[in-house]
């Protein structure tokens, strides 16, 4: 009797103990984040710090794998809790059936000044109307000079249109020897050229991809209008004002480009904002008190077109997760304004209200004036081609005819039948 | 026939782990190869669409330049050279002189380096060497050869030899020194011997050491035929498949079309067809080794 006392006891203070240990063990969720750690760390300190319940295992990957790993993941029921996206990515991972749909969590947990308040909402919906993700930062692209070339090369006037550009670009290299409009023209499903492309069709007043009135999805440009912007940046390459070693540079933050602005080896160049910040960063780094001989200004266009995109990231959340509720109170602290004034400051936050409190300061000042001739990609999100696609044929469509493997006319027809035939094949 | 059934139970487990691990991939991938599997539907599943992958893979207008690239860039080319330079510094490194001058140790373990660097840091390390500002324009103009850099990895003259050379780098070092342990085994007598009848040194090589490597080198041609034919991480890495579509190959189509394309169905078409052509090469490789060194044993 004495015996089967003690051993009840015994498992009775075994239970009770693991109960407690299960009730003050924390709940570990995964963010799988693609840019750079330390952009993050404080605010998830912070909020673990705020929040002893929740622990948060950041996990790192680059943005070319990131909406992959996570699709192969998602499909298995694997991945992480929350995961950082373009905000171009969402309608599809959602329609896929990757992710959580957060309309419960805004109707009752809503983020300050509500989902109302956040730029890209269009973006964040699936085709079935269910919001799959919070909008976190926003972006836009814009020219970017150093003053310093140009006053070498006597321009005292920075360009208002694509040809003063050009010209300007030219007489860079012509009278300094360095490189003019220095930009990514490398064939691959990156940024690299697929951004200028679509900023020179929309300042055209024309768009790769529209939508009708009917709701259906057609190209909105010819294989003119296509074969028109290869040649025009075909002459930057063929000048040798764009040298002809970034046709291998995939990206606005490819090293040689941000060096050779850094290093005064380049004039200029088209970047988002905290690319430019990490080329301003890097050049004070190297010259200690001397004045920063950057300026930015907005793409060339005529008043009435848009020339640049509200680019930008959002936050998901993984259909798989066991632990919803603790990942919204995450997504949501990680979009409250403690987070983009206290840690996360080379980005700007998604939410309009935080973005009129922001000061953009002189060198960023370009970035500011662009935002007004700034268009999101909607139908390039909703229509039936992945947009990955759609950079992965555009970039090479364009490295054809820079490099010079096919006339600017094959590479445009090539470029438009493809899309055509993937829209068809896609509804 | 009561060994047959031996030899047959024994060698069941080995058949039946073979089946589970490299059968069901493939033929899952058979499977998945006539659907419209998207990378986006994976919880759907695909839709049967027969061959039409097949047809759509055999009548686009790209698959000519893909095959060429495969083929004779990346396949023909680059075994050829290997296994030539290879068997050049295989025969410097087992000269005499190698020995008298005692480098012959120091220039195995220079070779190990290039060897034992992982391809992806190999491409890293010649992607800036090969820059604008990389040291081979840096020296190429000093020393007069050119007035201007040489964007090797993004001129169409260029980046097909800047790819081969990188994957050489990375590769060669394996074959001298395989073929270098080949080398070691040839007896001095049979030197000794052609001196008498007084060959020179071609005949020397042509019908001495030759011989005696040909086992190794068609065994080392035959794997690197695998190893070149399917290598995705050199191409992608140091070109991405460009300019353009230039040096796009079967491995960075199979990439694109599943992973830029979402096109899962499409792409297991491409990697069928590629494991044809390497079960093609097997067949061959089975032929003229596996069963010679099979009757040898026997």
């Amino acid at each position: 009797m004495l015996k089967s006392l003690a051993a009840a006891l015994v498992v009775s203070a075994a239970m009770l103990g693991s109960i407690r240990a299960a009730a003050a063990d924390p709940v570990t969720i995964t963010f799988r984040f693609n840019d750079t750690e330390q952009e993050v760390r404080g605010a998830i300190d912070e909020f673990q710090k705020e929040n002893p319940d929740i622990k948060v295992d950041l996990q790192r990957i680059g943005w070319k794998d990131a909406r992959n790993q996570f699709l192969r993941e998602a499909a298995v029921g694997q991945g992480p809790d929350v995961q950082h996206s373009a905000q171009v990515w969402v309608t599809e991972m959602g329609d896929a059936g990757a992710l959580l749909p957060l309309d419960n969590f805004l109707k009752k947990d809503p983020p300050s000044n509500g989902f109302a308040d956040f730029v890209a909402q269009d973006l964040a919906k699936g085709k079935d109307g269910h919001v799959y993700g919070l909008p976190w930062t926003t972006d836009t692209w814009a020219m970017v000079y150093r003053t310093d070339l140009l006053k070498q090369a006597g321009i005292d006037k920075l360009p208002q249109s694509w040809d003063d550009l050009r010209a300007d670009s030219a007489a860079v290299y012509k009278k300094t020897g360095k490189a003019g409009f220095g930009f990514p023209a490398g064939s691959s499903a990156s940024g690299a050229i697929w951004f200028l492309a679509n900023f020179y069709w929309w300042s055209h007043g024309k768009a790769l991809i529209v939508q009708k009135a009917d709701g259906s999805y057609a190209l909105g440009v010819t294989v003119d209008d296509v074969a028109d912007a290869m040649k025009y940046f075909k002459q930057y390459m063929d000048g040798g004002d764009n040298p002809q070693s970034n046709l291998a540079a995939s990206d606005a933050h490819d090293p040689s480009i941000m060096q050779a602005l850094v290093t005064g080896n380049q004039a200029m160049g088209a970047m988002p904002p905290n690319t430019y910040k990490e080329i301003i960063k890097a050049y004070e780094d190297a010259n200690p008190g001397k004045p920063v001989p950057f300026v930015s200004a907005p793409f060339p266009h005529p008043d009435d077109t848009k020339s640049s995109m509200f680019g930008g990231r959002m936050l998901v959340i993984n259909a798989n997760t066991k632990h919803p509720e603790q990942a919204w109170k995450f997504v949501k602290f990680m979009a409250s304004e403690q987070v983009f004034a206290k840690y996360y400051r080379t980005q700007f936050p998604a939410q309009n209200s935080l973005l009129k409190k922001i000061d953009f300061g002189a060198p960023l000042k370009g970035f500011a004036e662009q935002f007004e001739y700034a268009r999101t990609w909607g139908p390039y999100a909703s229509g039936p081609v992945p947009i990955g696609t759609m950079w992965n044929l555009t970039d090479r469509a364009f490295g054809t005819a820079l490099s010079g493997q096919s006339k600017p006319e094959e590479a445009a027809k090539g470029l438009l039948q493809e899309i055509e035939k993937q829209m068809a094949a896609k509804g | 026939m009561r060994d047959r059934l031996f030899i047959t139970t024994m060698l069941l487990p080995t058949v039946v782990l073979l089946l589970l691990f490299y059968g069901y991939p493939i033929f899952d991938n058979l499977k998945i190869s006539f659907t419209d599997l998207s990378l986006l539907g994976m919880k759907r599943g695909g839709n049967w669409v027969g061959l039409a992958n097949y047809r759509e893979l055999f009548r686009s207008g790209d698959l000519g330049h893909i095959l060429f690239n495969t083929f004779i860039w990346l396949t023909a080319t680059s075994v050829i050279l290997r296994l030539l330079i290879g068997l050049g510094i295989a025969l410097l490194l087992n000269t005499r002189a190698m020995k008298l001058l005692r480098l012959a140790a120091v220039s195995r373990f220079a070779l190990l380096i290039p060897w034992a660097t992982p391809p992806i840091v190999a491409v890293v390390i010649w992607r800036f060497l090969l820059e604008r500002n990389g040291a081979v324009n840096e020296a190429l103009i000093k020393l007069g050869v050119v007035d201007h850099p040489i964007a090797f990895l993004a001129d169409m003259r260029t980046v097909w030899p800047s790819l081969v050379a990188i994957m050489l780098w990375n590769t060669v070092p394996l074959i001298a020194l395989s073929l270098l342990s080949s080398l070691q085994t040839v007896p001095d007598e049979y030197y000794e011997a052609a001196e008498l009848d007084g060959a020179t040194n071609w005949q020397k090589f042509r019908f001495v050491t030759l011989p005696f490597l040909m086992p190794a080198m068609l065994v080392l041609g035959l794997m690197s035929v695998f190893w070149s034919f399917n290598n995705f991480v050199y191409v992608w890495l140091a070109t991405g498949a460009g300019p353009g579509t230039y040096t796009n190959v079967l491995a960075t189509e199979v990439y694109l079309k599943a992973f830029i394309d979402f096109r899962l169905g499409y792409s297991s078409a491409i990697g069928m067809v590629m494991a044809v052509i390497m079960g093609a090469f097997g067949i061959l490789y089975l032929r003229l080794v596996a069963r010679q060194q099979l009757e040898e044993t026997l």
